[in-house]
């Protein structure tokens, strides 16, 4: 039997329900504003606290009073200009007039007031007519919230939401300032300090250069091996990390979690792995190819499915259609789309992987960097020199192959 | 047989010219390379398995002490030459290179032998040859009747063969011996071992079990008091510590843009490269970008504590010198890649240089550059966590405090596993943050 459908069923909204969009985007509005100056008084509160009283605090009066101001402050803004929140969710305060008739102050404050009783309650949004544009507070003072259709402004830089937007990275910047202890005299005035240290640069200890060859050569053999092995693990990984190729409710959760493990792991830097590691097997080399390898699966798996997720559907399909099983589709269809990138990307990654190495050994491991850490806190500069040269060297000529490799590839 | 190229080309011997030298050159040091690796892995497998006695602490190579080095040097050459007359080597399938004969067609075993032995006297033969027989042409090729091609150049004269397979031949199986060389060597340089891997598990489950089960007790509240002889409380908290982190970051990402937005003009090519001085200032600043970003930022940080002493300060000017760097080159790749369209078109109406690179450049590159410094403020407030380690503030503070002291205060690896945990959950979402961003910029 046919079934008749009228045109846009499936979209047919109950009535209650199509305001709600609006409401949701006043409400987030709202809370843009809300969040915004309170960020704002946070950062205006330790700028004071710090030039005031020298003390790294947050905080200057109670929490209430903050809540207080900064809601009062979010209503007057949105009354009488063009909020942030407002900029940013694409909304504009009009009178019945149209959009461009100028509203009367009177009218603004009128909207104020009684967005103090109904506004923040939020009652008044949920009563509104209109789907959302006029709720109780904007009827009463004979305004409407509409969708800026089209936001006309010449000059940026005398509207409100661009100056406070602006003061902020502003008062940001000062504030990061203030709390990593900027000093510009220190940094004038300790300059001669690192004098010798320069002067040693350019005159390295030669006698090292062998001893700095041995840890080079453990540095390199520990990047690469950590690449090699990531390869294998992330290589089938990505696959299950890639959007396009799971589905089904299984597939959905194998990719959340593949996913959510893995930038997890990458958000862990490969020097704290390598704490970690270092107790669980012994001090040496080993728990620097695993903490590099921890870190490049989870890199190399992003990479990987991101690629994944952007190749072209057409070959697949095509294989697909001939009834090819799933590991022909794969061998197919989709390893030759990804094979480049994919071994670009590794060498990218060992790239990555051998600077890493060269620090990994802050914590002990024995590559060039714990020579380097050594002979510096020795103050023996000249060697430091020469560690600094082998590393350069090194990370220069892999960077430059690495990088007309990858061109190659592409 | 094929036919042959037009008179006219081989008049002129491109066979010597240096767009064809250039590949030859590079070929032969490839090989020369591979065979090197060879030997020294050969030779450390050598001493690592038989001749423990001289094997010096480190595991690596010992050599007799004077001549060994010319006897290594010698063989890879030796061993480079045979692989380029006999076989098709890495090099030469590398550079698009291939050995022929005269007539376009692969020489026989006789050929190959006698261009191996002359290849020993190539710089006096080829003088020679030049100055009595006034004959140019490289000593070798001339007496075996063999030349080195160009793929590209030959394309249309060499008969199809049936290749081997990929295992059989000379390039395969060098391949396979590097790889194997890497493993093999890699494993016993790193001291991989699995049996501590697995059998140490159980003895390091403890650590992942006060990991997962974190301390958050200093996360607003200092360590004030001196809970054990000899380990000096810090004034962090975990809050403090992570908010540091990210302004050390911010300032860096933000002041390092800000700095490297300028110079990545002075190291494009394309707005460099009309004059002399230009050059100069692009090889200089293109040189400044390269060794600058080749020393980590943590390489930096020990610089950097000595001169403005430890703090955050000193991380903030690591990160920044980095960011610098690695973003000046970023963005100049960004400009010599924008399309010139559009500046030639502003410049035909008169306008100076700098109105060209302001309507015509800057426009063009905004999108990828914001990507570009959000994608380095990932990478700043990832480094910013560790930097403290060689003294650059932040909360890396808190965490190498507790892990250098664990022993010392009871629970110190439930404190770690905080500091982790808050760094997860802040370097993540601001990832995720940044990620959405690039997406809607892009």
């Amino acid at each position: 039997m046919e079934e008749k459908y009228y045109a846009g069923f499936m979209t047919a909204r109950p009535d209650w329900m199509k305001g709600m969009k609006f409401i949701r985007r006043r409400i987030l509005s709202f809370l843009t504003d809300f969040v915004f100056l309170a960020y704002t008084w946070t950062i205006a509160s330790f700028i004071v606290n710090m030039l005031a009283y020298q003390e790294k605090s947050f905080v200057i009066l109670p929490w209430w009073i903050m809540l207080i101001v900064t809601v009062e402050i979010a209503g007057l803004w949105e009354s009488f200009g063009i909020s942030v929140g407002m900029r940013l969710m694409g909304l504009q305060l009009s009178g019945r007039g149209g959009e461009n008739t100028p509203l009367r102050l009177g009218r603004r404050f009128l909207r104020f007031l009684l967005w103090n009783v109904s506004g923040i309650p939020l009652f008044g949004l949920i009563l509104s007519t209109d789907r959302g544009e006029r709720a109780l507070h904007d009827r009463l003072s004979g305004l409407s919230v509409v969708k800026a259709e089209s936001v006309t402004s010449g000059r940026r830089y005398t509207e409100s939401w661009a100056l406070a937007a602006s003061g902020i990275v502003v008062a940001t910047m000062v504030a990061a300032a203030l709390f990593t202890k900027v000093d510009m005299r220190a940094f004038f005035t300790g300059a001669p300090k690192t004098g010798k240290f320069w002067a040693a640069l350019l005159t390295p200890d030669w006698s090292v250069f062998l001893k700095g060859l041995r840890y080079l050569i453990t540095t390199i053999f520990t990047a690469a091996l950590a690449t090699a092995f990531a390869i294998v693990f992330a290589a089938p990984l990505s696959f299950l990390a890639a959007r396009n190729l799971t589905h089904g409710i299984i597939g959905r959760i194998v990719y959340t979690l593949v996913r959510a493990t893995m930038s997890i792991i990458r958000s862990i830097e490969p020097i704290i792995w390598g704490i970690i590691f270092i107790v669980w097997v012994k001090v040496g080399a080993f728990p620097g190819v695993l903490a590099l390898f921890v870190h490049s699966v989870a890199d190399l798996t992003k990479l990987y499915s991101e690629r994944l997720e952007s190749i072209d559907p057409g070959p697949v399909e095509a294989i697909r259609a001939t009834g090819a099983r799933t590991a022909h589709v794969i061998l197919y269809g989709i390893v030759p789309q990804i094979i480049n990138p994919y071994l670009s990307f590794t060498i990218y990654r060992l790239d990555i992987n051998v600077r890493m190495a060269t620090v990994i050994g802050l914590i002990g491991v024995p590559v060039i960097g714990q020579l380097l850490k050594q002979y510096m806190d020795l103050s023996k500069f000249h060697k430091v020199g020469m560690m600094m040269l082998l590393i350069l060297a090194t990370v220069w000529s892999l960077d430059y192959f690495s990088a007309r490799l990858r061109a190659r590839l592409k | 047989m094929a036919k042959m190229p037009k008179k006219s080309r081989s008049a002129r011997d491109p066979l010597y010219s240096p767009r064809r030298i250039r590949p030859r050159i590079l070929a032969f040091t490839v090989d020369w390379m591979s065979w090197g690796y060879i030997a020294y892995s050969v030779m450390y497998l050598l001493n690592n398995y038989w001749y423990h006695r001289y094997v010096d602490y480190y595991g690596t190579l010992t050599l007799p002490d004077t001549w060994g080095w010319l006897v290594v040097v010698f063989a890879t050459l030796e061993l480079a030459a045979i692989s380029h007359a006999f076989g098709h080597s890495i090099g030469l399938s590398l550079f698009g290179l291939r050995l022929l004969d005269e007539e376009y067609r692969p020489p026989t075993f006789k050929q190959r032998l006698i261009r191996f032995i002359w290849w020993h006297l190539l710089p006096v033969g080829t003088i020679v040859g030049l100055v009595l027989k006034r004959q140019p042409g490289l000593f070798h090729d001339t007496r075996s009747k063999t030349r080195m091609y160009l793929i590209a150049d030959v394309k249309d004269f060499i008969p199809a063969t049936k290749p081997r397979k990929w295992y059989l031949t000379h390039r395969g199986a060098m391949i396979v011996a590097l790889i194997t060389a890497t493993f093999w060597v890699g494993w016993l340089v790193t001291e991989i071992d699995l049996g501590a891997f697995f059998g140490r598990m159980s003895r390091s489950t403890y650590i992942w079990k006060d990991l997962v089960t974190p301390s958050f007790e200093h996360f607003i509240l200092p360590e004030t008091k001196l809970t054990v002889l000899g380990a000096q409380p810090i004034e962090l908290t975990i809050l403090g510590g992570i908010i540091e982190s990210v302004f050390m970051a911010l300032l860096a990402t933000v002041i390092g843009a800000v700095l490297a937005f300028p110079l990545s003009f002075l190291g494009a090519r394309n707005i460099m490269g009309f004059s002399p001085l230009g050059w100069m200032i692009y090889g200089v600043t293109r040189g400044f970008f390269n060794v600058f970003r080749s020393i980590e930022s943590l390489l930096w940080a020990i610089i950097f504590a000595i001169w403005v002493g430890h703090g955050p300060f000193a991380g903030a000017l690591a990160l920044t010198i980095h960011t610098i760097a690695a973003l000046g080159k970023l963005y100049s790749e960004q400009v010599e890649g924008i399309d010139p369209g559009p500046l030639e078109a502003i410049a035909a109406t008169g306008a100076r240089r700098w109105q060209v690179v302001r309507f015509g450049v800057i426009p063009q590159i905004i999108p990828s550059y914001l990507a570009f410094t959000l994608y380095r403020w990932d990478i700043n407030v990832r480094m910013s966590t560790i930097i403290a380690i060689v003294g650059g503030g932040g909360i890396g503070r808190f965490l190498f405090f507790y892990k250098n002291n664990v022993g010392l205060i009871p629970n110190s690896w439930n404190q770690v596993g905080a500091v982790v945990i808050t760094i997860v959950a802040v370097v993540w979402s601001l990832d995720y943050i940044s990620g959405r961003v690039r997406e809607k910029i892009t």
